[in-house]
């Protein structure tokens, strides 16, 4: 069965402030799409209210997941149905473990070796793991910790913030290349936010978007990158 | 406390410092007992205390099994019934075990804390455990089973110049008993105490302890207190930094239920110059219970460049909890770094959502939360030790925070 990610005419605000202005998406099993878009355009934002971050409230709209309405659940719920955000910041949780935090978010059998293989599949010292959840982690190895745990979780898609920021050439290659092969492996649908072409030579992406202004204001292939890289995004917000 | 001290005089014939021991009861008995129109007691309930009603200890009760796992990741395992030693298994090179006769008793520390007086007054021997210059020891596990009644039990540690130890001390029983503890510890040059005690005392048990470090230059000593158990919980904590580059980290936790009063005191005197001193107390109040955060940071004139923090945080988990928090600060040199700062409120909103973010149920995530303050406070162990007791903090969690 094919996984259907369907963001419809979603808005949504922080504070008083309207941040999404009516973005429309479409996200099946397997495929890639990135999205691209000036600073404060709204990407983080879209990932956080799928997600359902404390103060980012959707105003109207729908994100549903094979048709089951996501805005509604609870984080956790959200989660559960296969929507996982792995974050620009990753957040320090003093005192929890990894190994406790995925048995709480229900995956079974020796959850310790499946941390450690992940681990190793992306270059994170297993060890790692052993510490609370990402402290004293740099920001990469934060970043590579993410990826870890989408690989046990196994979610039906992933939403990354910026999965490429804090990592070095060698690590981004390892990262992008488990996460082209997680879309092989088990249909992971990704929806990557990034302001970086290099992410795209591993990962490989199917779709590109253009974010400006809390709205999607162009689609289209790889090319589309290479325009961006080019002439910058000046030219996307004549668009509006 | 006319029948308590009775009972007391006729348990320290025989004892060594018999006369000085009798002279001092008199004493408490002249000074009486604290009441809560003295600060330092201001939010204990002592008017449920009767010291009356605790008379000589009684069998204490079998420990918890998880202490039988404990006793594989420890070198030396000494029990310790009601304050007096029972047997010590294993050994290490350079580490001395000894239940003493210390002769001649010093009230003197302890004039201001009558808890800590009726100790001196009134404690068996004292177990002592000492770790001879250069040597890098393991670790050293008390168990203290604790029965019906009062005791008074007293341990001091020394460790000398250049040498490493790691002391656990699990607190078990309790039921009806009141227990009043002083620990003495001693940190030689450029050597390092990590100390780390585990209170689950029965909800029924007044335990009010106190222990004070004294740290020479360059030496380091990590103190984590867990409280979990007794009705009344005391845990008064003090450290003096007299040589530079002596350092003190103390990290405390509880957590409380039903109508347990947990009251965390420290003090943290800073002697000399480039000293450092880090305390970190968090702890969540569930139910009627409450909880107390005093600590003072005292730094002397002349003690440059010395580093001092204290943080405290208090989680309410019912609408009848109750938390105060009363940092102090006394400084008295200028050239410092010094740092406090204590909230009371609910737990970190970010943190929380991002568990939820991996699929953990609100109610788990905050449960997992509450189980971290205190693995923590256990972070200075070996992960294989911490285990053992992050397995025994999630049931008792798991009680509290349905």
């Amino acid at each position: 069965m094919r996984n259907e990610l369907v963001i419809r005419d979603l808005h949504a605000r922080v504070g008083d402030k309207e941040i999404l202005r009516g973005v429309n998406l479409t996200l099946t099993s397997g495929e890639v799409h990135v999205i691209m878009g000036p600073n404060g355009c709204g990407k983080s934002t879209l990932a956080h209210v799928i997600t359902g971050r404390p103060g980012y409230v959707a105003t109207s709209g729908s994100v549903t997941l094979n048709g089951t309405e996501l805005l509604t659940l609870e984080p956790s719920e959200r989660v559960r149905e296969g929507v996982f955000l792995a974050m620009q910041h990753p957040l320090e949780v003093p005192g929890v473990r990894p190994v406790d935090m995925m048995r709480a978010a229900g995956v079974t059998g020796n959850v310790e070796s499946q941390l450690a293989e992940q681990s190793r599949r992306i270059g994170l010292r297993t060890e790692l793991m052993e510490r609370f959840v990402n402290v004293d982690l740099s920001g990469g190895e934060r970043k590579r910790a993410e990826v870890v745990q989408i690989s046990v979780l196994q979610p039906k898609f992933a939403l990354l913030d910026e999965i490429d920021s804090g990592l070095d050439v060698d690590a981004l290659g390892l990262v992008a290349r488990r996460l082209h092969e997680a879309t092989k492996e088990w249909d992971l649908g990704i929806l990557a936010i990034t302001h970086f072409r290099r992410l795209l030579h591993e990962l490989t992406p199917d779709v590109i978007h253009v974010m400006s202004h809390g709205k999607i204001v162009a689609t289209g292939g790889p090319e589309l990158a290479e325009q961006l890289e080019r002439d910058g995004y000046e030219p996307f917000r004549e668009i509006e | 406390m006319k029948t308590f001290l009775n009972i007391a005089h006729s348990q320290i014939t025989g004892l060594p410092g018999a006369v000085e021991r009798g002279r001092l009861l008199d004493v408490i008995e002249r000074q009486g007992l604290p009441t809560t129109t003295d600060e330092v007691w201001r939010y204990a309930p002592l008017s449920q205390f009767n010291i009356d009603t605790f008379g000589a200890p009684e069998r204490s009760e079998a420990s918890p099994a998880f202490i039988n796992d404990l006793t594989h990741h420890a070198d030396i395992v000494v029990q310790i019934d009601n304050g007096r030693y029972v047997a010590a298994q294993g050994d290490m090179p350079g580490v001395h075990v000894s239940w003493r006769d210390e002769g001649a008793i010093d009230e003197a520390p302890y004039q201001d804390d009558a808890f800590a007086l009726l100790n001196t007054a009134l404690h068996p021997h004292v177990l002592s455990i000492e770790v001879d210059t250069d040597v890098s020891a393991g670790t050293v596990l008390l168990v203290h089973r604790v029965g019906t009644g009062a005791s008074f039990p007293r341990t001091r540690i020394s460790v000398s110049r250049n040498a490493r130890l790691t002391v656990i001390e699990v607190w078990c029983g309790g039921t009806d008993a009141f227990v009043a503890p002083v620990s003495e510890f001693e940190v030689g040059d450029n050597a390092h105490l990590t100390h780390v005690t585990y209170q689950r005392l029965d909800s029924s048990a007044w335990h009010v302890s106190r222990t004070t470090a004294r740290i020479e230059r360059s030496g380091r000593m990590h103190q984590s207190v867990l409280c979990l158990g007794g009705q009344y919980d005391r845990a008064r904590n003090d450290a003096e930094l007299v040589g530079p580059g002596a350092e003190n980290q103390l990290w405390t936790t509880f957590l409380g239920s039903g109508d347990q009063v947990h009251d965390l005191r420290s003090h943290q005197m800073h002697h000399v110059g480039r000293t450092n001193s880090v305390l970190l107390s968090k702890g969540a109040a569930a139910d009627r219970s409450r909880s107390v955060y005093t600590g003072l940071i005292e730094i002397e004139r002349g003690a440059r460049r010395t580093d001092a923090r204290q943080t405290n945080h208090n989680l309410l988990l019912s609408p009848q909890a109750h938390a105060d928090s009363v940092p102090n600060l006394d400084i008295r040199e200028n050239d410092v770094t010094c740092a406090h700062a204590s909230s009371v409120g609910p737990l970190d909103e970010l943190q929380r959502w991002y568990l939820e973010s991996r699929g953990v149920s609100r109610q788990d995530a905050e449960r997992l939360m509450i189980e971290g303050f205190f693995k923590e406070m256990l972070d200075v162990l070996p992960t294989d030790v911490a285990r053992v007791f992050e397995a025994d903090i999630t049931v008792r969690v798991r009680e509290v925070v349905a």
